[in-house]
């Protein structure tokens, strides 16, 4: 299979993915109790203004009717608009976009140096001091939920030492005019994903020193150097990315979290507030962009996973 | 005396907050006192609306160690027999119907999932169990599924049913049975994964009650008071995390153990 025909097969599984996921948010947002105009109709609810505001809102309408209208939308790229605000939930997702994609960006950026280079460092000598030290620690560190990770960083070095700023308050979420504010979030970003790779870069460089390519190549008389690393290497990158698009998913779930200890003002903490005041539109933007945002990007590690690889994807 | 050694660390930091999940409710009395907003009143002080945060700790694991096993084990039930059907039919339909709608929920991000679920549903110890169940389920039949198809593909079990016999004993008797060295090898990662989900989904505030003796909950609403009284947050999270890293060194030991064993 060349990679054209790959990719084009992946993208179509893609598309797929997300009009199922679409489907089923709305379908599930559809089934939340109480909807909006009740919310609305604030805490004396009368029948009849309930009634009305339904009508307005055009929630008296069939189910199928909206979630064409809905998906008609999506394709123009109108998400609605917010029932608790009346703001379009497309400004919502403009504003909590930009702090979470610095984050996430940053995290990756960091991500994948620094747990290839772990993983390559400690498989050089396995069993080796430094080999034992990185498997330990990852063993331990990767269970870890993030936000108790965040709450002891934030308690000893935001409190107790003072080093940094404990959240994000007072930045009005131009987090790049004061860049110590990032420092922890960052940390407890990488923490999970840093575990799970470098450990899987590590077993993948093991695997590849003792195949038969390796030796063969070690046999025709190439430097120890450039088998490890012109060789080695891009076979042992390859599950290491599709692992890494992995991680997205839990570098969507991790930042929700981190956002709401910092108190960042990302799409983690529209998410939460949303879901706290039955905001259906916003809501489902959010699902199908989270949706949209996985799929790409195992797409894209897929494809390359396919180009350092072929043989190992089918 | 090995194994004591061996498991040493790891053990250690289960048992702590195993042992206070489990017996804490017994030593709290049942009048419960009030004071002032993190005071310093009680071994650890008080928390954000004056209860003592000593009493709390020993009331909040159970939640969590309870919802994360439940759901565990649930999630085992419903995903093991599913791949066991799609991996021994003849029918490959049968086989796409079972597995893709698991894919679409793979495909969505876990915590949203659970977000969204439990907005849906009632608030309660149940639901959050269904829910984070529900969400391991996809993980637990790929990996019951590609473990069945090897052992499905055995000359043993072309033998088998040559011999005419039943699908029962085949499936579940011989493929079942063989399976379970790859399920225990992955239990601890689904429990390690269920924990995670039940603290980081009661941090959020996703299915408990705002005021609940739950160490994930304590740990978001005395954050607070962060400044005034740090134990009230510090014990709390600290609990989850030794409770979280030592379940996944002693199955990590258990499984290099075993591993050696078998090879």
């Amino acid at each position: 299979m060349t990679l054209g025909h790959y990719a084009l097969r992946r993208l179509l599984l893609g598309v797929v993915q997300v009009a199922a996921v679409a489907t089923l948010v709305y379908l599930l947002v559809a089934a939340l109790p109480g909807d909006a105009a009740v919310a609305l109709a604030g805490d004396n609810p009368d029948p009849e203004r309930i009634e009305q505001i339904r009508v307005a809102m055009g929630l008296d309408r069939p189910v199928w009717e909206r979630f064409a209208e809905w998906l008609w939308g999506l394709t123009h790229g109108d998400f609605g608009v917010s029932i608790v605000s009346g703001r379009p939930v497309a400004d919502f997702l403009a504003d909590g976009l930009e702090p979470t994609l610095l984050l996430a960006g940053l995290t990756m950026l960091m991500l994948v140096p620094v747990s290839v280079l772990l993983g390559v460092a400690s498989a050089r000598r396995e069993g080796g001091w430094l080999d034992r030290v990185v498997t330990t620690t990852a063993v331990g560190l990767h269970a870890i939920p993030e936000f108790t990770l965040a709450i002891v960083l934030i308690a000893l070095f935001g409190v107790q030492l003072a080093w940094l700023p404990p959240t994000a308050v007072g930045t009005d979420g131009d987090l790049l005019a004061e860049p110590a504010v990032l420092v922890l979030p960052l940390i407890v970003l990488l923490a999970r994903p840093i575990c799970s790779i470098s450990r899987l870069v590590r077993a993948a460089m093991i695997d590849a020193a003792a195949s038969d390519y390796a030796r063969h190549a070690r046999r025709l008389g190439l430097s120890a150097r450039r088998v490890r690393y012109a060789h080695a290497l891009p076979n042992a990158v390859a599950p290491a990315v599709q692992q890494m698009a992995r991680t997205t998913d839990w570098l969507l779930g991790g930042v929700v979290v981190v956002e709401a200890v910092f108190v960042i003002p990302g799409l983690g903490t529209i998410l939460v507030d949303a879901v706290a005041g039955r905001d259906l539109p916003v809501i489902q933007g959010l699902a199908v962009l989270f949706a949209v945002t996985t799929v790409l990007v195992n797409l894209v590690a897929d494809v390359v996973a396919f180009r350092l690889a072929p043989r190992a994807v089918t | 005396m090995k194994a004591v050694l061996r498991y040493g660390i790891g053990g250690l930091l289960v048992a702590v907050p195993l042992l206070l999940a489990v017996a804490g409710p017994l030593f709290v009395p049942d009048a419960l006192t009030r004071g002032a907003a993190f005071g310093d009143t009680g071994p650890l002080g008080t928390d954000f609306i004056g209860r003592d945060v000593w009493h709390q700790v020993l009331l909040g694991g159970r939640t969590v160690v309870l919802v994360a096993m439940l759901a565990t084990v649930l999630s085992y039930l419903v995903g093991v027999p599913i791949a066991l059907l799609a991996a021994m039919t003849r029918r490959r339909w049968v086989d796409e119907v079972l597995m893709r709608p698991l894919d679409v929920l793979l495909a969505v991000p876990s915590l949203l999932v659970l977000i969204l679920l439990a907005s849906i549903a009632p608030r309660g110890v149940l639901t959050l169990v269904l829910i984070v169940a529900l969400v391991n389920v996809p993980d637990v039949a790929r990996i019951a599924r590609a473990a069945a198809l090897e052992i499905a593909s055995r000359p043993a079990l072309e033998a088998m049913r040559l011999q005419g016999e039943t699908w029962w004993r085949t499936a579940v008797g011989y493929v079942g049975r063989s399976m379970l060295r790859t399920l225990v090898a992955d239990l601890g990662i689904r429990l390690t994964a269920a924990l995670y989900l039940v603290a980081s989904a009661s941090f959020l505030g996703v299915g408990v009650p705002p005021d609940a003796s739950d160490w994930a909950v304590m740990v978001d609403r005395n954050q607070t008071g962060l400044f005034l009284a740090p134990e009230a947050v510090m014990a709390p999270a600290l609990l989850i995390i030794a409770l979280s890293v030592g379940v996944n060194l002693v199955f990590d030991r258990a499984l290099r153990d075993r591993g050696r064993a078998w090879l």
